[in-house]
């Protein structure tokens, strides 16, 4: 009794037609996204994008860690500067963050990365990171791969800056 | 998430449309050459980026690709006949050669020179490996041949296929670049699947059901890395070129062949999906061509006469419940091409873009997106020819590695994603 009997009930419902009968609805919450630059390099691109509409990003730039009480047995947490310069600290800013998105610039990120990628594991926070570097070559490019590598679900190589809002975009950040 | 403007710019391939010219300017596989498999064979009806158009080959071994009507009462060429150099329209008896021009009016004095002013659209349609190639685009512009791989090793060492896909292009080639859907989709065709299992491969795919990714421009396109963990802290990295706009290879299974697609706009609600095995070094055994040949693998089984899949829309693609309870098949929909197939078709025809929810690992779609939008942007706005027109950049390789966990892919594997004649691909 399983049969399709009528068309939208059958895999004919993916014609056309049938397409302007699916529910219109949004289908998802809004994500808190947090994005952060780990240099000044990473900083400046950030910039460039920053005061675009975005739907409830917060632009961060790591400036240093910082000890703090352990959580699930870190130690460190890290000082950043929101978009207008304010300090803030990274444990603060992943409470209730959906995604976070680490932007780096050839050989540099390090430290940020290891604190800001362990903040997020430990937190089971979805992460990218995005390395922008004009020249694929540049030997710093795989500093900063290394460095990423373990804590981003995804390693982006951009040679493009206007990758950024794209995929800031496709994140619905 | 795509804005509604950027997911209609790389949809639409219809004339006049950003992304038909830049499909305009690739050589893109038109037909295989068994449709023409003989001097003066029947003609072939092709619609390729939303133009009808008539491919025939001549009494000399020539081959024709057509505007699909004669110019005279608008008749469809298909039921011309193929004779004596030329196509000629029953109706009336206008013939064409196979450039387009008219050679022959007979209601008109020859020497009247009449059917010297009659020519249809024509597109140059060369034979490379199995596959016809046509380049709808500017002659003058017109590329240097294509040089994929497959295409050139010698006939035995290949195997070429295409089916109708119910939906629009773009979508059938992200799945071509989702390297997260195989441990899932696809799971059980790895054990079972005759140009799939055995592969020590595989055990890592099923061993790491959420990989991490790496996605680094290429000249041509780009490389997406997809990284599992492998024995003793290592990574089984399977890397899957994308080379603009539309031709991807899947990283390869021990010894089993290479395989691989095109996605081929036929008009904005279809595409071609044609599909490559081949091996670089050695002949397909029998064993292999003849599982290809009954759509094992990336192939499917056809519905009789057709290239039409014989799981398709008007039978639920032969849903078995059974079957995907019992675990055989994670979807219910049995072969690797029609498991993605019913899926993409399912999304509708031009899926709606701006309902996805993408999360950080499909970076590499997003990364394809915005390359395809750039290049679509400078030729349209500055002329510039886009990345994968120039030969050198077909000359790529999937491959599959287990690498130390401090090496970039990219890096480490330099001469495994090229082309190397004698070389066997990298497989593990």
């Amino acid at each position: 009794m399983n049969a399709p009997t009528l068309l939208s009930s059958c895999a004919h419902a993916a014609g056309a037609a049938e397409a302007r009968f699916r529910v219109d609805y949004p289908n998802a919450r809004a994500r808190a996204s947090r994005i952060v630059a780990l240099d000044d390099g990473a900083a400046a691109v950030m910039r460039q994008v920053a005061h675009e509409d975005w739907d409830g990003a917060r632009f961060l730039t790591f400036r240093a860690a910082r000890s703090a009480p352990g959580i699930a047995g870190l130690t460190l947490d890290a000082t950043l500067a929101a978009e207008d310069g304010e300090e803030t600290r990274l444990s603060a800013e992943l409470e209730g963050a959906d995604v976070v998105v680490m932007i780096a610039s050839a050989g540099h990120g390090a430290e940020g990365a290891a604190v800001v990628g362990n903040a997020c594991s430990v937190r089971s926070i979805m992460t990218a990171g995005l390395i922008v570097a004009p020249r694929r070559d540049d030997p710093g490019v795989e500093r900063a791969v290394q460095v990423l590598r373990p804590h981003a679900a995804v390693l982006v190589i951009a040679s493009d800056p206007d990758f950024v809002p794209a995929m800031l975009t496709a994140l619905r950040a | 998430m795509l804005r509604k403007d950027v997911n209609d710019l790389l949809t639409l391939t219809g004339p006049g449309t950003a992304m038909g010219d830049l499909f305009r300017q690739y050589w893109m596989p038109a037909l295989l050459a068994e449709e023409l498999a003989e001097d003066d064979c029947p003609p072939v009806r092709v619609k390729l980026l939303s133009e009808r158009l008539i491919a025939f080959r001549d009494s000399k071994g020539r081959y024709g690709l057509i505007d699909e009507f004669c110019a005279h009462r608008g008749v469809s060429l298909w039921f011309g006949r193929n004779e004596e150099g030329g196509l000629r329209c029953p109706y009336h008896g206008w013939k064409y050669d196979v450039t387009g021009q008219c050679i022959s009016v007979p209601s008109e004095p020859e020497e009247s020179g009449f059917c010297q002013k009659i020519k249809l659209r024509s597109y140059p349609l060369i034979r490379i490996g199995d596959i016809l190639w046509t380049h709808m685009g500017d002659a003058a512009q017109r590329p240097p041949e294509p040089q994929w791989e497959f295409a050139h090793v010698p006939p035995e060492q290949t195997f070429t296929s295409k089916r109708w896909q119910e939906s629009n292009w773009l979508q059938a080639m992200e799945g071509g670049i989702d390297s997260s859907h195989v441990s899932w989709l696809h799971s059980g065709a790895l054990n079972s699947d005759p140009l799939f299992k055995g592969a020590r491969g595989n055990r890592y795919n099923h061993g790491d059901m959420r990989p991490h990714f790496e996605v680094v421009e290429a000249d041509g396109g780009l490389f997406i890395g997809a990284r599992r963990n492998a024995e003793d802290g290592k990574y089984y990295w399977r890397i899957t070129p994308w080379v603009m706009p539309s031709f991807t290879m899947i990283p390869p299974r021990g010894d089993h062949p290479v395989h691989g697609h095109f996605w081929v706009p036929i008009d904005d609600q279809n595409c071609w999906a044609w599909s490559f095995d081949y091996h670089p070094v050695r002949a397909l055994t029998r064993e292999e061509r003849t599982a290809m040949q009954d759509g094992f693998g990336i192939h499917v089984k056809y519905a009789p006469g057709t290239y039409r899949p014989l799981a398709n829309k008007d039978n639920d693609y032969l849903m078995d419940r059974a079957a995907q309870k019992r675990g055989e098949t994670f979807s219910g929909v049995d072969g690797i091409a029609m498991q993605d197939a019913s899926l993409q078709e399912s999304m509708g025809p031009i899926v709606d873009r701006t309902k996805e929810n993408l999360v950080s690992t499909d970076n590499g779609i997003i990364m394809a997106r915005h390359r395809l939008r750039k290049a679509v942007e400078a030729l349209r706005d500055k002329a510039v020819v886009p990345p994968g027109v120039d030969p050198a950049h077909h000359r790529v390789r999937s491959a599959s590695v287990v690498l130390d966990p401090d090496i970039a892919f990219v890096d480490a594997c330099k001469d495994d994603l090229k082309v190397r004649p004698g070389v066997k691909q990298s497989s593990v």
